[in-house]
């Protein structure tokens, strides 16, 4: 029995998670929520998550109903992600584990959505499309590495759909591209450009299911070029934007006439968590690794392909 | 300069010690920076100009704050 405790905040939430043997004890999670129009700075989300994490990593504890005594590793993420937010959780990490006197563990933010999702849907081999805020890649595993296929050229989805919500104003609670989702749905579904004016109003609900559409038949149309590229037929969806019911019916369409089949998780563990850098670190430390206090400096910049996936065959 | 941080045993300094050394300063070229502990009591050495400076302090009492917290909150209750 292996008990991992994974802490997460690479970005605007903070979470703590406890991971025992494939089941997740517990997943507590905050979100900094910033005013509508207003992204969030690396420095307020820093402190943000100071003010919180100790209280979050007390109620993993509770919720899980276990003593320090019982964890036998502590993941931290290591990077991609913004500095002063990695710092903080790393702080917390690197004490805790001296203080319970257990080894610790650095984990790659990507590889973690990509555990969690392999967990949750038991998905074997799949096709993995990886978009969030920060990432959208295509990623296949071969020879213990996670491949990148395909990404994007210049910025994330998420960070598309985030910057465009900033623009008209869109609330960011719980997020801006859940609140996309949810107008996108009112808007009927457009092949052409929606322009909508009615006297002296005008609607912008259908330009945002126009958007979705686009964004959405892209990421669908790299994610099948990748399948048939490497003779896969599964997909699994993982990252924040992949909680989108919408991308999830266009993937499941795509996966039928392939004959293929669609993985996908709720926002519980598409959406940045605890329990996903658990669940990469459990994999990580029953294969062997562990990071030293003196390696486990964080970095902004870390991708998916760069770590040595030491736990598949 | 060097800031002085005075900790109920050498264990805690020397863990607050190492779990605020391995992150690099992130501005780059102007902070060099040096932690070390003698006895129980932690201290930060640097030897920039005072504006910088006041930067890098606030950051370094924002983290040891969090590390102090920590200890308090999670510390394994001292066996008998
Ligand atoms: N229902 C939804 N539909 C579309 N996008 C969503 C939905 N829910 C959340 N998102 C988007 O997901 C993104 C957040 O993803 P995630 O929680 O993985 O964090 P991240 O900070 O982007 O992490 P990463 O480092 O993995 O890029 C945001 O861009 C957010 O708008
Ligand atoms: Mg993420």
């Amino acid at each position: 029995m292996t008990i991992v405790i994974g802490f997460e905040g690479s970005a605007n939430k903070i979470g703590v998670g406890i991971i025992k043997d494939g089941e997740v004890l517990s997943n507590p999670r905050r979100t900094y929520i910033t005013p509508p129009g207003q992204g969030f700075m690396p420095s307020d989300t820093a402190r943000h998550h100071r003010a919180v994490i100790l209280t979050i990593l007390k109620e993993a504890l509770d919720e899980a109903g276990l003593k320090p005594q019982d964890i036998d590793c502590v993941a931290y993420t290591k990077g991609p992600g913004m500095g002063a937010p990695l710092v903080t959780v790393a702080l917390v990490a690197r004490t805790v584990a001296q203080l319970w006197d257990k080894p610790l563990l650095g984990v790659n933010h990507c590889i973690g959505h990509i555990e969690m999702g392999r967990l949750i849907t038991k998905a074997h081999n799949p096709t993995v499309l990886y978009v969030s805020g920060g990432n959208t890649q295509v990623i296949a595993y071969s020879e213990r590495r996670y491949r990148i296929f395909g990404e994007t050229i210049d910025i994330a989805v998420g960070n598309c759909l985030d910057r465009f919500a900033r623009v008209i104003k869109i609330s960011n609670d719980p997020s801006p591209g859940y609140n996309i989702e949810q107008m996108a749905k009112k808007g009927t579904q457009y092949v052409e450009l929606p322009y909508t004016v009615k006297g002296m109003d005008v609607s912008f609900s259908g330009i945002l299911s126009y958007i979705e559409e686009t964004l959405f038949s892209m990421l669908v149309e790299i994610t099948e070029r990748a399948m048939a590229h490497c003779g896969s037929q599964e997909v699994l969806i993982v990252g924040g934007v992949g909680c989108n019911l919408r991308l999830q019916e266009m993937m499941g369409v795509m996966c039928e006439e392939r004959g293929a089949k669609l993985f996908s998780t709720d926002e519980r563990f598409c959406i940045d968590n605890g329990a996903m850098i658990a669940q990469a670190g459990w994999e990580m430390f029953r294969s062997g690794q562990v990071t030293e206090l003196e390696d486990s400096w964080i970095t902004q910049r870390f991708r998916t392909d760069e770590v040595e996936v030491t736990w598949r065959a | 300069s060097s800031l002085d941080v005075p900790f109920p045993s050498s264990r805690e300094a020397l863990i607050a010690l190492r779990s605020l050394s391995p992150d690099k300063e992130p501005r780059k070229g102007g902070i060099s920076k040096e932690i070390t502990v003698k006895d129980n009591t932690l201290s930060r050495w640097s030897a920039d100009e005072a504006r910088i400076l006041r930067v890098s302090v606030n950051s370094f009492m924002d983290h040891l704050l969090l590390v102090l917290e920590t200890m308090e909150m999670f510390s394994l209750p001292v066996s008998q």
